[in-house]
C-alpha cells in the first residue's frame, strides 16, 4: 500500500476511536469539571471551570454524611470480596483436585446459581434480614452479597484446572494432607488468580445498587451509590453538590482502575465467556 | 515446601513460592467425606442465599401477601393471572424486548468493529484505547446516570445547549416517551460496548493473523479482508457475546431506570425487573412481584436452555476458547463456556 494512502485510512481510525471514547466517558470527564463550577455557573458550556470552586464539595460533606457512606461502601466491598473469597477458594480446590461422589452435582449448583436473576432473589432476601433486623446493619449489606460467590468459585476453578496435576501427585506423594496442599500448594500458585477475581467482587460490589438501597435505607448506614440516589430524591436535581458527589463515589473505582487496569481487564476477560 | 513439588512447580514453569514448608505427615490425601467440607461454605452460601430464596419466591408467588400482615392467604395462580390480565407487565415485558434489540447492536457490531480495528494494529496505541474504552464497565452506575441527567437537563443542560447553538430546538430527552428509552439505551450502551470490546479483543488474539496475509496475497482489499475473512470467525462469538449481554446488561439498565426516569414517562421505560421491584417496594405486593420475578427465571432459562442446545448440535471449540495467554492462568479447557457471565 503506498505510503501517501495511509494517512486518511490513519486519521479515520483515531477519529472513530477518539470518538467513540469521548462519547463514552463524556458524562465522566463533564461531570468532572462541572463539579468545580459555582452553582451560578454550572451550566456554563466552557469544558473548563474557571475559577474554579469547592463550594459544591464542601456542600455535599456538610448536607450529607459522604464520608461515612464511603466507609460504609468500603467496609461491605471488603467484607463481601473477604467473605466471598474465603468461600470460594476451598469449594474451588475441591471441585478440581478432590474427586468425590456429588462431584458434578456440586459443580451444577455453581453454575446454575450464576444464572438466577437477582431480581428473583431480592424480596426473600429483603425478608430474612428484616426478620434478623439487620437493615441499616453491615452483616445486612454483606452477608446476603454471598449469593455471588458462584462466580468466583467458577472463575478459581478455571485458573486451577489449568495447573498441572503432577504437582498435586507429587504434595499428594510427600503426604501433605488436602488441607496443606490447598494451603502450600494451592493458594501461592492461585495467587494472580486470586488478585483478579478480589478486584472484580470489590469493584462489582463498590458499584452495586439495588441491594444498599433495599438493606440499608437510610443515608448514615448505607453505601454511596444507594446514597447518591437518596440525594437526588430527597435534595432535587440539585447538580452541583450531586456532581461533587458522584465524582467521588467514582473516584476510588477509578483510581483501583488506573493501578491494575491489565489485572482488572483480565478479571472481567475471565468472567466472560470462554 | 518439598523436593518433589518443587521440582513440579519448576517443570511447570511457575513460581511456587517459597513460603514456609509444608510439614510432613503421614496420611493420604483427603478422606471423601472431608472434600464437603471444602465445599461446605459455598453450598451453605448458595443455599442459603440462592437456592432457598429461589424456592421461597416460587412459594410466595402462589399467595397474596403485602409483607407485613401475618396472614397471607393462598392466591393459587391468581398472581400469574394478574400478570396477564393488568395491561403493565405485557407492557413491560414489550419494552423488555425492546431494550434487548436496541442494546444487540452494542453488545455485537460496534464492539467487534473496534475490536478488530484494534487488532490490525498492535501495539502501545490499541492497548491505550483498550484501557480508556473499558473504563466505562468499572465506573460507579449511580454517578454515572447523575452525570447524564445533568448533561441531559431539559432546560439548561450541555446536550440542549449544543443543539440549540446548532439551530434546533430543545428536547426534554428523558421526558420524552419518544426519546426515554433509546436514552437509556444508549447510557447503558457504553457499558456494553467496553465489556465486549475486550471479549472480543481475546477471541481476535487467538486467531490466525496469517488468514489476513493471505488474503492480501491474494488481492484482497482491506475491507474484503475483514469482511470475508476476519468478521465470519467472529461469528460464533458474536451470537455468544449477544447472549451474554441480555444476560448482564439488566442491573446496569435497572439502575439507569431507577434513577433516571423511574418507568416513565408514561411506562416508556419501564421493563419487567422494574416492574417486580415497583410490585414488590412501592406496591408491597410480595406475590405480584414474585410471581414476576419467576416468569422472568423461566424465560432466562429457556433461553439459555435453547442456546445450549443449539450449541451442543455443533459439536466446535468455542469462540473466545483461547484468549492466548493473556490472562493470569492459562485459558484452556473451560467446560462453562456460554454459562459464567461478567456482573457488574
Amino acid at each position: 500500500m503506498p505510503a501517501f494512502d495511509r494517512w486518511p485510512r490513519l486519521i479515520g481510525r483515531h477519529a472513530v476511536l477518539l470518538l467513540t471514547a469521548a462519547v463514552m466517558l463524556l458524562p465522566l470527564v463533564w461531570a468532572l469539571g462541572s463539579s468545580f463550577k459555582p452553582s451560578t455557573t454550572i451550566f456554563d458550556m466552557s469544558p473548563v471551570p474557571l475559577p474554579a470552586s469547592l463550594e459544591n464539595y464542601r456542600t455535599v460533606f456538610s448536607a450529607f454524611p459522604l464520608w461515612r457512606m464511603l466507609l460504609n461502601t468500603f467496609v461491605t466491598a471488603a467484607g463481601v470480596t473477604a467473605l466471598q473469597v474465603l468461600v470460594a477458594v476451598p469449594a474451588a480446590y475441591a471441585l478440581t483436585q478432590l474427586t468425590f461422589r456429588g462431584q458434578r452435582f456440586a459443580l451444577g449448583l455453581v453454575a446454575v446459581a450464576l444464572l438466577v436473576p437477582v431480581q428473583s432473589l431480592i424480596i426473600p432476601a429483603f425478608l430474612m434480614i428484616s426478620h434478623l433486623g439487620w437493615r441499616d446493619t453491615y452483616p445486612g449489606l454483606i452477608v446476603p452479597q454471598l449469593s455471588g460467590c458462584a462466580l468466583a468459585v467458577v472463575l478459581l476453578r478455571n485458573h486451577l484446572r489449568a495447573l498441572p496435576p503432577n504437582l498435586f501427585h507429587a504434595a499428594a506423594l510427600d503426604g501433605a494432607t488436602a488441607g496443606e496442599t490447598l494451603r502450600f500448594v494451592v493458594l501461592p500458585l492461585l495467587r494472580p488468580a486470586l488478585s483478579a477475581v478480589v478486584l472484580l467482587v470489590f469493584i462489582n460490589t463498590w458499584n452495586e445498587y439495588l441491594w444498599p438501597t433495599l438493606a440499608a435505607p437510610s443515608p448514615k448506614h448505607t453505601t454511596i451509590q444507594a446514597g447518591l440516589a437518596l440525594f437526588l430524591n430527597q435534595e432535587g436535581p440539585e447538580y452541583g453538590p450531586l456532581l461533587a458527589a458522584s465524582i467521588l463515589a467514582t473516584v476510588p473505582v477509578v483510581a483501583v482502575y488506573l493501578v491494575a487496569s491489565r489485572r482488572i481487564a483480565d478479571a472481567f476477560l475471565h468472567a466472560g465467556p470462554g | 515446601m518439598t523436593a518433589d513439588t518443587e521440582v513440579a512447580s519448576r517443570a511447570a514453569g511457575r513460581r511456587a513460592g517459597g513460603r514456609g514448608t509444608a510439614p510432613h505427615r503421614p496420611g493420604g490425601p483427603a478422606p471423601r467425606a472431608r472434600s464437603w467440607l471444602y465445599l461446605g461454605p459455598a453450598t451453605i452460601s448458595l443455599a442459603v442465599w440462592v437456592y432457598g430464596p429461589l424456592v421461597f419466591t416460587g412459594v410466595l408467588s402462589f399467595l397474596h401477601w403485602n409483607l407485613v400482615s401475618d396472614h397471607p392467604s393462598w392466591a393459587g395462580l391468581g398472581n400469574y393471572a394478574r400478570l396477564v390480565d393488568q395491561p403493565e407487565f405485557p407492557h413491560a415485558a414489550w419494552h423488555t424486548l425492546l431494550y434487548a434489540v436496541g442494546i444487540l447492536p452494542f453488545a455485537t457490531v460496534v464492539p467487534m468493529a473496534l475490536a478488530i480495528m484494534l487488532w490490525k494494529k498492535p501495539g502501545a496505541v490499541s492497548t491505550g484505547y483498550r484501557a480508556l474504552l473499558f473504563l466505562p464497565v468499572v465506573l460507579a452506575p449511580v454517578a454515572n446516570a447523575i452525570a447524564w441527567q445533568f448533561i441531559l437537563d431539559p432546560l439548561q443542560g450541555a446536550a440542549n445547549g449544543l443543539l440549540q447553538d446548532a439551530g434546533f430546538g430543545p428536547r426534554n430527552w428523558l421526558g420524552d416517551p419518544a426519546t426515554a428509552l433509546p436514552v437509556i439505551v444508549l447510557i447503558t450502551a457504553a457499558k456494553v460496548v467496553g465489556l465486549n470490546l475486550l471479549l472480543f479483543g481475546a477471541a481476535l488474539a487467538s486467531l490466525d493473523r496469517r488468514t489476513l496475509e493471505a488474503a492480501r496475497l491474494e488481492g484482497a482489499t482491506e475491507w474484503e479482508t475483514t469482511r470475508f475473512v476476519v468478521v465470519p470467525q467472529l461469528r460464533r462469538t458474536a451470537v455468544l457475546l449477544g447472549l451474554l449481554s441480555l444476560v448482564v446488561v439488566w442491573p446496569w439498565i435497572f439502575t439507569n431506570v431507577a434513577v433516571l426516569t423511574q418507568g416513565g414517562p408514561n411506562g416508556a421505560t419501564d421493563n419487567v425487573y422494574y416492574r417486580l421491584y415497583t410490585y414488590a417496594f412501592t406496591f408491597f405486593d410480595a406475590g405480584t412481584a414474585s410471581a414476576a420475578a419467576i416468569v422472568i427465571s423461566l424465560a432466562f432459562a429457556v433461553l439459555l436452555g435453547a442456546y445450549a442446545v443449539l450449541g451442543r448440535r455443533r459439536a466446535d471449540p468455542g469462540p473466545g476458547s483461547g484468549p492466548a495467554g493473556s490472562g493470569p492462568g492459562p485459558a484452556g479447557a473451560r467446560p462453562e463456556r456460554g454459562r459464567s457471565h461478567a456482573s457488574v
